[in-house]
């Protein structure tokens, strides 16, 4: 199969996902084709236990397939071994939980900084990104709070800091406004869709929600593991 | 690397009370094991110092096989050198001349059997505490060769006092002729030890060679070094050098077997004591990080979900287990110190108590050595990474997508 790595960061291809419960297999995702391209602002959404999760950690490179082929930048994850996928993923996806995406133990800006770290970024550079992000999404002097000091919507705004600050070419987040009330997710997810105008970052997350769905420009829909519907809407 | 020992360092304290609790039971333990080996120590100085000290001297030097039969005419080879010898010898503080024999003691109520040590009072005294020990009379003030110095519990066998008139029969070398004189008792002393209190009556050296006929010889010459270890250096050239001409020099390890024993039954308790203190360390650890580990499971998910290796995770646990072992070794060695400096300062009262035949004569005070505070923490630290190396490798190996979708 032929990718095109410029505009196609994720294709999947034939993807299943065969869980074991307790000796029953559980079909979790079932041949799944879906490609997403450069700059999509991409909901992955349906009923619970439709894979959303599943989907997205085998698409991260955080779970394996059972059947199929993941390419992300056009690079085979399944071809790496752990220490590969994981500075893989380092360099190549930002992740965006639910709750509690951040280490408690560091403040606000060490979070931030931890990617650029681990990647060796020298101290003034990663400085001088954080500054930048954290003025970009209003969170300006928090540098020094505790992740236990932040209200969870401003919580959810350094997980996306944090996201974005080594310049990722993916964004991915599970459900990123479950635990806020509609008011901060819908906030949180205007920011996300003004950065994905201004910087052109992909961002690709999975929803219950309608008024996330509302603003999502493409609506891939799951049921019991399969896409049912992808629309992409203006 | 700084960024996971930084890490490690803060994790621990996220739990105050539980690392508090499990920093303090190893450094409980540590503390144990400095306090017991200072202890044992200080009992090993103790009863080297009482055993020699009293009588026996910390090496002495016979003719060979006198120990075996103490026959009268086994006194040592060339006296007068091994005498010069001993004068010009660095490790050498003191030595005393003597003569040691079977002899009758008879009173008129009463008779025993004892051994007479003839001895030089003026070397004597530094030998033995004979000259402390004295109860009633003194220790050879009078220079009358008809003095004589017994222990207290022999003057109750014999029924006699200071000044009473008693008889001493010895056999002469050679011809085996009894000779009989009689003493005056000038000095009755109390070791509070009983073989030396009935057993031993001394006479002036001269008076004794005399009834013995041997001349100028003597049968032992008794020994205290500069420093009391030497007398357990069976390796040091000493014993070589005067182990000649038909002579024997020992030590006090040699003397007192049963010490010696004592003292490996004592490293062997030390021993005990680390393992245990090595078990609870070893759980204890294992539980903490455990603890720590399961209830951070969905962090745990998020640093590998964005790009930590898990050779990093590895690390990271062995870095908390090592900051874990850093503040238990600080409180144990804080602890340890404290309580045996203060226990060496004060003493510990084991006074009249027998142990491995000897007495306890003077306070126990345990002694501080710097292996206690550096090969004690420092075995500790890395049995205690060693026993990190499960909850580490468990952690690394932990597969991010399970453990998020777990713990949501
Ligand atoms: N580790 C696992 N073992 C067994 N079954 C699993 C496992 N993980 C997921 N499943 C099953 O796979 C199916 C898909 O789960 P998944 O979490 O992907 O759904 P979801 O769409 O994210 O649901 P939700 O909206 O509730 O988050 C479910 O039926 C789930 O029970
Ligand atoms: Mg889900």
């Amino acid at each position: 199969m032929e990718v095109n790595a410029q505009t196609e960061i994720i294709v999947a291809e034939g993807v299943s996902k065969t869980y074991s419960d307790h000796g029953v297999p559980v079909s979790a995702v079932k041949e799944i084709d879906l490609t997403i391209r450069t700059e999509d602002f991409a909901a992955i959404v349906g009923p619970s236990g439709s894979g959303k999760t599943t989907f997205l950690n085998i698409i991260s490179g955080l779970d394996t397939v059972t059947e199929g082929k993941v390419w992300l930048n056009g690079k085979l994850l399944s071809e790496m071994s752990g220490r590969e996928l994981s500075d893989f993923r380092r360099d190549n996806i930002g992740f965006i939980f639910q709750a509690y995406n951040l280490i408690p133990v560091l403040s606000v800006e060490e979070n931030i900084e931890y990617i650029m770290l681990l990647q060796g970024v020298p101290k003034s550079e990663r400085h001088s990104k954080v500054n930048k992000i954290l003025a970009e999404l209003g969170l300006s002097g928090f540098e020094n709070r505790m992740p236990t000091q932040l209200s969870g919507g401003q919580q959810q705004r350094v997980a996306v800091a944090r996201a974005m600050v080594s310049n990722p070419s993916i964004i991915l987040a599970d459900e990123p406004t479950a635990n806020l009330d509609s008011k901060t997710g819908a906030e949180l997810l205007d920011l996300m869709r003004e950065l994905n105008k201004t910087s052109g970052m992909t961002f690709v997350f999975s929803t219950h929600d309608p008024m996330v769905m509302e603003r999502a420009h493409r609506l891939v829909t799951l049921k019991d593991g399969q896409v049912v519907s992808d629309e992409i809407r203006e | 690397m700084r960024t996971f020992m930084k890490l490690a360092w803060r994790n621990l304290f996220r739990n105050k009370r539980r690392t508090l609790i499990a920093g303090t039971a190893i450094g409980i333990g540590l503390a144990a094991l400095i306090f017991v080996d200072a202890l044992i120590l200080g009992m090993e100085e103790n009863m080297v110092q009482s055993a020699t000290s009293s009588f026996l001297g910390e090496g002495q030097i016979h003719r060979d096989g006198f120990r075996d039969t103490q026959e009268v005419e086994k006194t040592i080879n060339d006296l007068e050198g091994t005498v010069a010898g001993l004068e010009q010898e660095e490790i050498v503080k003191r030595f005393t001349l003597r003569t040691l024999s079977f002899g009758i003691i008879t009173s008129p109520a009463n008779i025993n059997s004892i051994t007479l040590v003839g001895v030089n009072p003026e070397t004597e005294k530094w030998l033995s505490e004979i000259d402390d020990a004295i109860r009633e009379g003194s220790y050879f003030e009078e220079h009358t060769g008809q003095a004589i110095v017994i222990g207290s519990e022999l003057a109750e066998i014999l029924e006699v006092e200071l000044g009473d008139r008693i008889v001493i029969t010895v056999a002469r070398a050679e011809s085996g002729d009894l000779s009989q004189e009689m003493f005056r008792i000038s000095g009755i002393y109390s070791f509070g030890i009983r073989e030396m209190d009935t057993g031993l009556a001394f006479v002036s050296l001269d008076k004794a060679q005399e009834m013995l006929g041997i001349g100028s010889g003597v049968h032992e010459i008794a020994i205290k070094f500069t420093d009391p270890e030497y007398g357990r250096d069976e390796t040091h050239p000493f014993w070589k050098k005067y182990s000649r001409n038909g002579n024997e020099a020992i030590g006090w390890t040699t003397l007192l077997p049963q010490l010696e024993a004592a003292f490996e039954l004592s490293q062997f308790g030390i021993f005990i004591t680390a393992i245990i203190l090595f078990g609870v360390v070893a759980l204890g650890i294992i539980n903490t990080l455990f603890m720590s580990l399961h209830e951070r499971m969905f962090e745990f998910g998020v640093l590998r979900a964005v790009g930590t290796r898990p050779g990093r995770m590895f690390q990271l646990i062995l870095f908390e287990a090592a900051a874990l072992a850093v503040l238990s070794i600080a409180l144990g060695v804080i602890l340890g110190f404290g309580i045996t400096l203060a226990s060496n300062i004060s003493g510990i009262d084991y006074r009249g108590i027998e142990f491995a035949g000897v007495t306890f004569k003077e306070l126990l005070h345990p002694v501080l050595t710097l292996k206690q505070f550096i090969v004690y923490p420092i075995a500790l630290f890395l049995f205690t990474s060693f026993v990190a190396i499960y909850p580490a490798w468990y952690a690394a190996r932990l597969a991010p997508a399970a453990v998020i979708r777990k713990s949501l």
